[in-house]
């Protein structure tokens, strides 16, 4: 037969030391010192069988310490008095009696130092140390829901080989799956929170063409494109660059991969981006327009200014952007213009004629997009997405009869006619505006953001941004008017930034990033002051001690002993268990006792004893060292008889 | 301690008894003696037979004290018990003859035989301890123990003692069959009555007297007094107890334990005494509700002894 308890008892240290080692060299001396005298302590009561430490004296022992180190709390090296309290209450626990409770303490505090070691260091060794806790752990909870049921429980041989057997079988199988899990869990491609992307019914998210004409109406998609993690920008600058279309044919924009050489010049000042695109089948990178410096290895450059991976991958990525937002991009050299005035063959006569008309009244480049620019905004064009004119000529159509359309429209007709009026221009694919995230601190970009604009190249100046959809009669409603941030949308982005922050720290690991939260948050902790926080919650801590004191001597009224009622309660301990003398209640006298024990020690015992108490005195010193010293012999006398 | 005399001494008495005389009658022994050390009376109740006079003439004989017998009969007469005055024609006046009853330890055998008269007489001898005949007041012997028997299962032609009267016995007790080993062991070795009237004894009357100073003197805590009102209190509350245990019962009580706590060599009473004499000293006083007369009140005594905690500490 072996008993449960001492198996507890043992898997309890080997545990604690399991704990104790991995963060041992990273202590100082008095956590080293209180780890090892507390190990020790445990291990000689555990022997002796007699707990002089009580459990109420290890928690009060525990609070000074536990003040000097919350005093000790240092800005620089937050870890070392964490550990060190840990340390110290493993060390107590294991001092102490090990009921069922305490050992599960002692199983906590254990994985807790283990897990502290690996911040002083990174050791393969702590894999080992994890896969024995784990184990050790679990066999130590099967035991102690045997010792809970009875605590002198004892099992045979073969049935304690049965129930270790079935403990280590959980972890046995766990590990596996675990390990099958735990990378491909939390790294899924699924949005955690469909919340703020429903299935899309028709994606408006740039294409790889601009085609107006080619449907009447454009659902909105509110599904996330990507998120940028920057400082708030101006509204009016949130130009997202995507692609560039180059090549017309009069009614469609398309990209010309091989874009002629050009080398802007960034002189104005950058803002840095980090960009969160959300997993799609396109290449094409965004960065705030126009990007200047790209951190990304895999990222293609065009001259253009436009950035793609070189082959789509399934993962998420992220990358650093410095992007120069004023619009207006400085070229080294000349441009190629005829490559920028490309046009087809025929284009509508109306087209032409209002081209030849700018022509005629502007001498620059710059001239002639202030006219197209007033014509357009004179024109009475309406900015809508539904009701589009469709077909072949819809341009034409929408330029000159509907004047009513989306980005596309606005931006393909007034590239058209700058092209047609001699002003190199292209179209930039991409998005405008974003939602601006408090609380992450990024925009969030939907592909209902999703806008085409035009670039246009002005001699002696270079490429500029015109957005001929703000030229729109009633482009202040759509495009300055902000949105006003009703508490359901605060409420969107409050979910969103956590689904940004699991994005970001869990599905795109990145240690790097990992080492700049810790700190942050060190640097946050910086900016705390223990001792006034500590002076602050003094009252409260004071409260709630005198509140649990006042509770504790409510429910036990016997929390201060008399030298006497100690001794007696020992003795009636060891009297009941190493002689199985009920003893419960006072149902037997101590004069019956000694004749039922027929022990000499509990006979000198009772006859001292009771000659004090039934006396109405106080056991004197002597008397209680007496008591004392037979307690010590009675109890080795029982450890011998069981 | 300092003792005029030691408790050893009595502890020696009834061991001595219990072992060469009286095996198992250990128990009856204990409490006669408790009895004499008190100056209280017992009343054995018990079938004939089973040792009630053997255990009076061995205390007697091992005390050294003198002896009385009266064998209780419906015409003992109280003048029987007492004595009588005698014309003594020789000097010319009356002289008193003591009957039986002056002597230190007076056996009243089947006390239920005699009439309610002479019950009464005897009864008040015990409690005023001197007999008065003829206006002349004659005091008693100083240890002066009663040690009456009484036959509970013949009841034709027995006047049972009221309860007022059983209260005047410090100790109720039964001697009960001895175990199947020992009574074969006082089969094959005879009676012992020879045996006993051959007693040496190991007191004498003078060091019983100071041994019951002694007893008086032993200390009787707070805690044990209160458990001892506890007890009493808590046969006064009982269900199938009509009347609890009187004040004097309680005086008994204390009185039994302190000799008890004598006998066991210390100068104080612990609770363990109490509740060692109980049964003996208070079963007898209790007075059943009607439908309960013949519950068993030893059971009763017992059953509240161990309701109530024994104060440890």
């Amino acid at each position: 037969m072996v008993a449960i308890r001492s198996l507890t008892a043992i898997l309890t240290y080997v545990i604690g030391l399991c704990g104790m080692i991995p963060l041992f060299p990273w202590l100082s001396a008095f956590p080293r010192v209180i780890l090892i005298v507390g190990l020790l302590i445990g291990l000689w009561q555990d022997r002796r069988g007699e707990w002089l430490l009580k459990p109420w004296m290890q928690n009060v022992a525990i609070v000074p310490v536990f003040i000097y180190y919350a005093l000790q709390f240092n800005r620089t090296n937050p870890a070392q008095p964490v550990i060190s309290v840990l340390a110290v209450m493993l060390a107590v626990r294991l001092s102490g009696e090990k009921s069922v409770r305490h050992s599960l303490q002692i199983y906590t505090l254990s994985m807790f130092c283990l897990a502290s070691s690996s911040l002083f260091d990174l050791n393969p060794v702590f894999l080992i140390y994890l896969g024995l806790l784990l184990f050790l752990v679990a066999l130590a909870l099967v035991l102690l829901t045997f010792q809970n049921q009875g605590h002198d429980m004892t099992v045979s041989k073969p049935d304690l080989k049965r129930i270790i057997f079935s403990a280590l079988l959980m972890p046995v199988l766990t590990v596996p799956l675990l390990l099958l899990f735990f990378p491909i869990m939390p790294r899924t491609q699924m949005p955690l929170w469909h919340f703020l992307s429903p299935p899309p019914t028709r994606i408006t998210g740039y294409s790889d063409a601009v085609e107006p004409g080619s449907q009447s109406s454009i659902a909105e998609s509110r599904s996330l494109a990507f998120r940028a993690e920057m400082p708030r920008q101006v509204q009016k600058q949130l130009y997202w660059r995507g692609t560039v279309f180059n090549w017309t044919d009069g009614n469609k924009w398309t990209r010309v991969n091989k874009a002629p050489t050009e080398q802007a010049e960034f002189t104005g000042q950058t803002v840095r981006q980090l960009i969160y695109p959300e997993p799609s089948a396109v290449r094409t990178l965004i960065a705030l327009d126009r990007p200047a410096v790209f951190a990304l290895q895999r990222a293609l450059r065009s001259p253009d200014g436009v950035f793609e991976l070189s082959r789509i991958t399934s993962g998420r990525l992220s990358y650093t952007v410095d992007s120069q937002t004023n619009g207006v991009i400085a070229q080294r050299n000349a441009i190629n213009r005829r490559f920028y005035t490309q046009l087809p063959d025929l284009l509508p006569s109306r087209i032409n004629d209002l081209a030849s008309e700018i022509i005629s009244s502007g001498e620059d480049d710059r001239t002639r997009v202030a006219l197209l620019e007033n014509y357009f905004r004179n024109g009475g064009y309406r900015y809508s997405t539904v009701d589009l004119v469709t077909g072949n000529r819809a341009l034409e159509q929408f330029l000159f009869n509907k004047k009513q359309g989306n980005c596309e429209f606005f931006a393909s007709s007034f590239a058209l006619l700058l092209r047609a009026a001699g002003v190199p221009c292209r179209l930039v694919g991409g998005y405008l505006g974003g939602e601006y995230n408090d609380f992450g601190g990024y925009y969030l970009v939907t592909d209902a953001k999703a806008h085409v604009w035009v670039e246009a190249y002005i001699e002696g100046s270079g490429w500029e941004r015109i957005d001929p959809s703000s030229f729109a009669a009633n482009a202040g409603e759509v495009w300055v008017a902000s949105r006003s941030r009703s508490l359901f949308l605060r409420f969107s982005m409050a979910l969103d930034s956590l689904n940004y922050f699991w994005n970001r720290s869990v599905i795109s690991y990145d240690f790097e990033q990992q080492v700049n939260i810790a700190r942050q948050v060190g640097s946050r902790l910086q900016g705390i002051n223990p001792s006034k926080i500590l002076l602050n919650f003094v009252p409260y801590l004071a409260g709630i001690i005198l509140l649990a004191i006042l509770l504790f001597a409510v429910r036990r009224t016997s929390i201060f002993h008399t030298r006497e009622q100690r001794v007696l309660s020992r003795f009636l301990e060891i009297v009941e268990r190493d002689f199985s003398i009920s003893t419960a209640e006072g149902g037997v006298g101590l004069f019956e006792i000694a004749s039922l024990a027929d022990n000499s020690h509990v006979s000198s015992f009772v006859e001292i004893y009771a000659g004090a108490v039934y006396h109405d005195r106080r056991l004197t010193d002597d008397e209680y060292l007496t008591l004392k010293h037979i307690l010590l012999s009675l109890n080795s006398f029982g450890s011998k008889i069981s | 301690m300092n003792r005029s005399i030691h408790p050893h001494a009595f502890t020696n008495v009834f061991e001595t008894l219990s072992r060469d005389y009286l095996q198992g009658k250990d128990e009856v022994l204990r409490l006669s003696v408790i009895a004499l050390l008190v100056g209280g009376h017992i009343l054995v109740e018990d079938l004939p037979g089973l040792g009630k006079t053997t255990v009076a003439l061995a205390l007697a004989g091992v005390t050294g004290l003198s002896f009385g017998r009266v064998q209780c009969t419906s015409d003992l007469l109280p003048s029987d018990i007492t004595g009588l005055s005698i014309y003594n024609r020789e000097e010319g006046h009356f002289s008193f003859q003591p009957g039986p009853i002056f002597n230190n330890i007076v056996l009243l055998d089947e006390i239920n035989r005699a009439m309610p008269r002479t019950q009464s007489a005897m009864l008040e001898a015990m409690e005023e301890r001197r007999v008065t005949i003829e206006g002349v007041t004659h005091p008693l012997p100083d240890p002066f123990m009663v040690f009456a028997t009484q036959n509970p299962s013949d009841q034709s032609g027995t006047f049972l003692l009221p309860e007022s009267q059983l209260d005047r016995f410090l100790i109720c007790t039964g001697i009960g069959y001895p175990d199947e080993q020992l009574e074969r062991q006082i089969i094959a070795g005879g009676g012992i009555r020879e045996l006993v009237s051959n007693l040496v004894p190991l007191v004498t009357s003078a060091e019983i007297i100071a041994a019951k100073k002694e007893v008086h003197a032993v200390y009787l805590s707070d805690k044990v007094l209160s458990y001892i009102h506890n007890i009493i209190l808590a046969t006064r509350r009982h269900d199938l107890i009509l009347t609890g245990l009187s004040t004097r019962a309680a005086i008994n009580l204390a009185q039994a334990a302190k000799a008890s706590a004598f006998l066991c060599g210390r100068d104080y009473v612990a609770p363990d005494d109490v509740k060692s004499i109980a049964v003996a000293v208070c079963a007898h006083r209790l007075i059943m509700r009607n439908e309960m007369t013949n519950a068993d009140r030893g059971g009763v005594v017992r059953t509240i002894i161990s309701s109530i905690a024994l104060p440890l500490a």
